[in-house]
């Protein structure tokens, strides 16, 4: 009675097929053929996806192919120039690179003194309050139109209350509130999930600074306290700031680059 | 009994296909168009029922692997285990833990994404919204695709491996390798095991079926065990250990004495007391093999002594079970599997003790009384020493009596034909049984062409009982013109019978017309009287009749003929003469109808005639009702053929004019 290996124990009593090699050889070589039928006839969206794989599939042949290719040809290899190497005609000429860093600070101060800090995303669209609030309608017959309600991502802190509904001027649903962010360390070139401690920030106005709104461009405060960060006096970091480079209410998470 | 069967695991995708399945059919089978102008509420709705199906679909594929992939601590302890041993059940866990996470980590991003859906307010803000909720759960299966990996090629060892039921009667083969375990299997079961002369050929667990006194017997051949400390052993091994450990069946310990599989007699030894705690509760018998090679009274004295202490050893398997302490046959045999000599001795030695074995157990748990009362005979207690024989009638032993007889008296063709020379020899005379008026024509010849005709189309079985009908008809309508002067009692005067003739005749004539009328309705068309066919309504027809009653008929006359030739005097001035000729035409078609039947006639079209391309009168009789058929609507309608098509009127008069009581007149 056949047991669990008995295609192998077949092979091995009965041999193949007189013709199965070159049935394999041929079967693989029209497989070439129906891939490119397939290529051609592939509709929709279907298509769409088997021409892309195909792309990136030729893309990796091209190089492979170029890298052969290469050990054949020869290139002209240039000698590695020192940092800092300086021409015969130069070498007395050295005070333009101080003069460089100088500059250099008088425009971080300058900066400071503006109020203009270095970070990743400087300019960003600025929003509208129409697209920023929503209208609410209140009272017996809905007349009333003061309310507004916030449209995009927020962060309200861990000891939030609610002002009396009566009073509340801006809602901000819960829904929309997010606490933690996924931020990304420019030089590690890894992200962590990092919670919000607070909103420093927002480039459309103070207002929305007030309300905690996380919109693109948005400077908060993260918690590094994992990252293991210490100041160069021994003390350990447990805060620092992150700008917010994605729209959160359209992508439903709030990712950010942290400021070293 | 369950039978462990682990074929019917679905296949488990790897991770870039599941992703493709799934967002694939999400693709087409929710909605595909929405538009930047619809309500808010639809938008929302559109793109969160994208949202939610998706994750119940992934949901749902994965809920089928994590409940089809067999529990190790659900299912008996021998597949437990071999499961661990072939895949580890630590890994075969994480795996499955990883998928059971995965799944309720799709679950949450769903939920919280179409929570975050019911603040869209745009089409796009909806759209990235869906696109991310669905790139969350796709990245979270393509986490997975080590795990899907792994599980696929379980899957696919998991289907191949033997259906072993652990509950039934089973035989254990072990041993070392290459003593003629798999060799002994084969001979055995209907299982085709590779037998090989290097070790370790069997690597894993094979199954064959064998039958002891209408028994299923299970015999598992295991690959060949090492003497080797517990912790060192491979998985190939680890297999044969864990079917010894975990199977109630009999064990039959093989030995090679001939030393041909390259181990000695002592190793062997060694092995067995290694190993001889699994043995247990087991029916445990010595089997040497191999003594084609080497005979067991050639051993040598050291070697003797450490087959005597393995026998010693598997006796107390035997007394354990409270089998007497003699029996010492089934416990060391010897056979060859190359000359067969032995084999089936063995087998029925251990399917024999095996069986022993499990009766005595059965008998001794509770469940036997249940089963006890099930099968009970009864045997009466004699109360006097009186014989009471079983009695059968005497009709019906002499009715037995004479059924053997019979059995042998008639005889058959066959026996004839054996008698006389067999079958090419003797040819059986088919006409000896026929039945005819006299015995002296059975063997005549019948002739085939007589005259240039075929007999065959003249011979008809009741030929003379068609002749005597047909005389018989014929003979009625001669008859039937004299009768009447027979028929009344009563005297009449000559003219008084003339007239009494007349009449009948006259309406026999009718009752004939009428007859032939009748039967032909069915395919003569009702035409009205303008278009008699027949001229039987004429002028003159009219006048003879009037004349007849007594009547002046010429003003009659005139009055029709100036009606009816108003018109078309000019044309048609002989019309009168032809139909006279014709009134009688009638009367001489039936005449000529009746007399015209001639012998050639003499069949009805429906008989049968072989040659004419019937199958028989059943099929005639069709046709002739086929062809009636076809013809029935055209001779209804009037027509004159098959490709008469003409309109008498092309615009009727009723069709195109008068008003209509309810409705309009749009359409003509």
């Amino acid at each position: 009675m056949p047991q669990g290996d008995y295609i192998e124990r077949h092979r091995k009593l009965h041999g193949y097929r007189h013709d199965h090699f070159e049935r394999k050889r041929k079967k693989e070589a029209r497989e070439v053929h129906k891939r490119s039928a397939m290529a051609q006839k592939a509709l929709g969206i279907k298509g769409k996806l088997f021409a892309k794989k195909r792309y990136a599939e030729k893309a990796l042949m091209k190089k492979t192919l170029a890298m052969h290719e290469e050990s054949s040809s020869r290139r002209k290899v240039d000698d590695d120039v020192h940092e800092g190497a300086v021409p015969a005609y130069l070498l007395d000429r050295d005070t333009t690179t101080r003069a460089k860093v100088l500059s250099n600070t008088i425009k971080q101060k300058r900066k400071e003194k503006a109020g203009k800090w270095e970070v990743p995303l400087p300019k960003v669209r600025p929003v509208a309050e129409d697209e920023m609030f929503k209208v609410i309608r209140t009272g017996k017959r809905k007349t009333k139109q003061w309310k507004r309600m916030v449209t995009k991502a927020t962060f309200v802190g861990p000891s939030f209350t609610r002002k009396p509904p009566k009073y509340e001027r801006f809602i901000r649903p819960s829904g929309l509130r997010f606490n933690k962010a996924h931020v990304t360390h420019p030089e590690l070139k890894c992200t962590f999930n990092l919670e919000i401690i607070g909103v420093k920030k927002n480039p459309n106005g103070s207002m929305y600074t007030s309300l905690g709104v996380l919109t693109k461009g948005t400077i908060i405060e993260v918690n590094v306290s994992e990252l293991g960060l210490v100041t160069p006096a021994g003390k350990v970091v447990w805060g620092k700031y992150a700008q917010v480079t994605n729209n959160p209410e359209n992508d439903g998470c709030v990712n950010g680059v942290l400021l070293v | 009994m369950v039978q462990y069967n682990f074929k019917k695991i679905t296949v488990v995708p790897n991770a870039t296909d599941f992703i493709n399945i799934i967002l694939s059919r999400t693709q087409r089978q929710t909605p595909t168009v929405v538009h930047k102008g619809y309500a808010i509420s639809r938008l929302r709705q559109f793109y969160m029922r994208k949202v939610k199906y998706t994750q119940q679909n992934f949901h749902d594929k994965l809920s089928t692997i994590i409940e089809e992939f067999p529990r190790l601590d659900d299912i008996h302890p021998f597949y437990g285990d071999l499961l661990h041993v072939l895949y580890n059940k630590d890994h075969y866990k994480l795996a499955l833990g990883a998928i059971n996470t995965a799944r309720n980590q799709i679950g949450k991003v769903a939920k919280d994404y179409v929570k975050l859906l019911k603040y869209g307010d745009s089409l796009y803000r909806c759209k990235s919204l869906k696109v991310a909720a669905l790139g969350r759960m796709c990245t979270l299966v393509k986490k997975l695709s080590g795990s899907l990996a792994y599980l696929e090629q379980i899957r696919q060892h998991m289907a191949r491996l033997p259906s072993i039921d652990p509950n039934t009667r089973t035989l254990l083969i072990c041993g070392y390798p290459n003593v003629g375990k798999s060799s002994f299997m084969n001979k055995i079961t209907r299982a085709d095991v590779d037998v090989q002369p290097y070790a370790f050929t069997t690597k894993s667990l094979f199954v064959g079926h064998t039958d002891y006194k209408y028994l299923r017997y299970q015999v598992i051949d295991t690959p060949g065990i090492l003497d080797r400390p517990f912790e060192d052993r491979n998985i190939i091994e680890m297999c044969s250990i864990t079917a010894l450990a975990h199977l109630r069946s009999a064990v039959l310990f093989f030995l090679d004495i001939s030393g041909s599989c390259g181990y000695s007699i002592a190793q062997q030894a060694a092995l067995f007391h290694s190993i001889k705690s699994l043995f247990m509760n087991k029916p445990l018998m010595i089997v040497c093999n191999k003594t084609d090679l080497q005979p067991l009274e050639g051993l040598s004295e050291g070697d003797m002594k450490l087959v005597m202490e393995m026998k010693a050893e598997a006796m107390k398997t035997v007394i354990g079970q409270g089998g007497e302490a003699t029996d010492d046959e089934g416990v060391l045999l010897t056979m060859s599997t190359l000359t067969e000599d032995g084999v089936m001795a063995v087998k029925n030695a251990a399917c024999g003790r095996l069986l022993n074995q499990r009766v005595e157990i059965k008998m001794k748990s509770k469940k036997i009384n249940d089963c006890l009362n099930r099968f009970h005979v009864a045997i009466p207690k004699p109360r006097d020493q009186k014989e009471r024989p079983s009695c059968i009638p005497q009709a019906v032993l002499e009715a037995r009596a004479q059924q053997a007889a019979e059995k042998e008296k008639r005889k058959t063709e066959r026996d004839l034909e054996d008698e006389n020379g067999g079958a090419g020899v003797y040819s059986a005379s088919l006409k000896k049984n026929y039945i005819l008026a006299n015995e002296e024509w059975k063997e005549d010849i019948l002739p085939e062409i007589l005259d240039g005709h075929n007999v065959a189309d003249f011979i008809d079985p009741d030929i003379l009982m068609r002749l005597e009908e047909l005389e018989r008809e014929e003979g009625m309508h001669q008859v039937e013109d004299d009768e009447d002067f027979e028929m009344d009692g009563k005297d009449l005067t000559p003219e008084e019978q003339e007239a009494l003739a007349a009449i009948r005749k006259k309406k026999s004539m009718l009752i004939q017309q009428h007859r032939v009328k009748k039967s032909t309705a069915e395919s003569r068309p009702t035409v009205p009287r303008k278009f008699d066919k027949s001229r039987e309504f004429t002028a003159k027809r009219m006048g003879r009749q009037l004349s007849s009653l007594g009547l002046d008929p010429s003003l009659a006359i005139e009055r029709a003929r100036s009606r009816s030739r108003g018109r078309k005097r000019e044309r048609s001035p002989e019309r009168g003469d032809a139909m006279d000729v014709d009134t009688d035409e009638s009367n001489k078609k039936l005449r000529l109808r009746s007399r015209s039947r001639s012998r050639s006639m003499s069949r009805p079209p429906t008989e049968f005639v072989p040659g004419a391309g019937f199958k028989d009168s059943e099929q005639k009789v069709k046709a002739i009702k086929l062809a009636k058929k076809s013809v029935k609507k055209r001779n209804k309608n009037a027509r004159r053929g098959e490709a008469d098509r003409v309109i008498p009127t092309l615009k009727p008069k009723h069709l195109f004019s008068g008003k209509r009581s309810i409705g309009k007149t749009d359409r003509r």
